[in-house]
């Protein structure tokens, strides 16, 4: 990842959604997106030139276009018209965004067009968030790692963030998939949690 | 035989299809949910010579996939027409404006001319207007001409929403009007999804907080929700009221559908309909 001082950056062309940019760098703020907030709490899994990622909830592409300024190729799955469109004009100046207009709840829908992937990333506020994780996991190469943004406030508002998140990672045991850490987004994104996992 | 997005390979044989977005758009649409779909591999892709390397299959997936979503897109507003719901709210959102701009403007007035009284016999609408225009303040007449414009907006809008519902909700528009029609599929969240409403919904579509209240303590449940703007509903007597929201929501249901599956006006269906509906607010 590159810094400048404390700031997150990312290097492509700008002026996506209004960053701003550091000496020609474009600043990713913590602010902005869960996964900088991710990478300012010093955790989180270094994007790499050669990977290969599938975004599921790309929205309208702001984290995406970070994400595909690091990597090789994004597959940036949103099920919503109205994002998509902000997302096709941020792919059209990043031709290693590929946008599918899906839902990622049936992956069948867009087996034929991802490959096996180092990392996938999920940003879906879905009270079946979990079970999303768990049918996409099917494209992730033997030793990839997935970054799960759980929102616990979506599955449950009436219980703890915390019993909540719990009870996430032992549905996701139960699916096969192990929970290495459980990072908590605070001060950034209060209640949401980042979840590294590995299929087991 | 296994399908690839890109070709097909038989035995020691591959084919592989041309460079062209529109056909392999509709290639991949054939594919989905196919249970032979194969997981793409590049490298087979430039082994046939689908692809010269990784660039060039990135590259022309990329364009493939642009194409494809472009045409989703169009589908979802050819099928939703989520013009005619943005142009309902910009409607009921100008009505909350002109009203709050008219109370406004008449607490101004009352301060500059104290025996102007609400009580007495308050003219309405444009004649108020008029009324306040004339020895007022410069800056309200101003104000007061601006709701003037407005309203002319609104009843242009107001022409055109029930133009376009009659168009994309022909069955909905005959039996409730073509603004009840455009604000129920607002409410509900598209053309799609009143569809596939059961009757009994549509009947408390916008009466979001009586129903929920309804459902977690013993107030009793929400007779109608938007559809008492329907004149059937809020015209007929008190008692009545519940039966006319009742038949008209399972009317609407069945109006919906028609409408989003056929898209076209059913003459004998509106009829009977129509006849249902009065027949419930009709005195035994």
């Amino acid at each position: 990842m590159i810094w400048i001082g404390d700031h997150l950056v990312s290097e492509g062309p700008g002026g996506v959604y209004g960053e701003r940019t550091v000496q020609g760098y474009r600043l990713w703020s913590p602010k902005r997106s869960k996964l900088a907030a991710l990478y300012h709490l010093g955790k989180g899994i270094d994007l790499e030139n050669y990977h290969r990622v599938l975004y599921l909830g790309a929205a309208n592409g702001t984290t995406v276009s970070h994400v595909a300024d690091y990597v090789e190729v994004v597959y940036a799955v949103e099920p919503a018209p109205r994002p998509m469109q902000d997302l096709m004009v941020v792919a059209r100046q990043r031709k290693n965004i590929i946008p599918i207009m899906a839902d990622a709840r049936k992956p069948e829908r867009y087996l034929p067009l991802v490959e096996k992937v180092d990392i996938i990333y999920q940003d879906v506020a879905q009270p079946d968030q979990a079970e999303i994780l768990s049918v996409n996991s099917r494209f992730l190469v033997s030793d990839g790692i997935m970054v799960f943004m759980l929102k616990p406030r979506s599955i449950d508002v009436t219980r703890t963030p915390a019993y909540v998140a719990e009870e996430v990672i032992h549905e996701l045991s139960t699916k096969g998939i192990w929970t290495e850490e459980c990072v908590w987004l605070s001060p950034y994104y209060p209640d949401h949690a980042a979840l590294i996992c590995k299929v087991s | 035989m296994k399908s690839y997005w890109f070709l097909d390979r038989e035995g020691g044989t591959c084919h592989a299809l041309p460079h062209d977005q529109r056909i392999l758009a509709d290639r991949i649409k054939q594919l989905e949910g196919d249970k032979t779909a194969e997981t793409p591999d590049w490298e087979y892709a430039v082994k046939c010579g689908f692809a010269k390397n990784r660039g060039e299959y990135l590259d022309l997936l990329h364009a493939t996939a642009m194409a494809l979503t472009a045409e989703r897109i169009d589908e979802v507003s050819k099928v939703d027409h989520p013009e005619l719901i943005l142009m309902v709210k910009m409607l009921d959102e100008i009505d909350i404006v002109i009203n709050l701009l008219s109370e406004r403007s008449v607490e101004w007035y009352r301060a500059l001319n104290p025996e102007f009284s609400r009580k007495s016999e308050m003219p309405r609408g444009r004649k108020l207007r008029d009324l306040m225009r004339d020895g007022s303040d410069e800056a309200l007449g101003e104000i007061l001409d601006e709701i003037e414009q407005l309203t002319k907006r609104r009843s242009t809008l107001s022409g055109k929403v029930a133009a376009k519902a009659a168009e994309h909700l022909p069955n909905c528009s005959a039996l409730a009007g073509g603004l009840v029609a455009a604000r129920l599929a607002a409410e509900a969240g598209g053309i799609r999804a009143l569809a596939l409403m059961p009757g009994s919904a549509i009947q408390v579509l916008g009466a979001k907080n009586a129903l929920f209240c309804h459902l977690s303590t013993a107030s009793p449940s929400p007779k109608h929700g938007l559809i008492y703007q329907y004149r059937g509903v809020h015209g007929s007597r008190k008692e009545k009221r519940g039966k006319v929201a009742r038949v008209l929501a399972a009317k609407l249901a069945i109006a919906a559908r028609i409408d989003y599956y056929r898209g076209e006006p059913d003459p004998v269906f509106i009829t009977i309909a129509k006849e249902a509906i009065l027949n419930a607010g009709r005195i035994q």
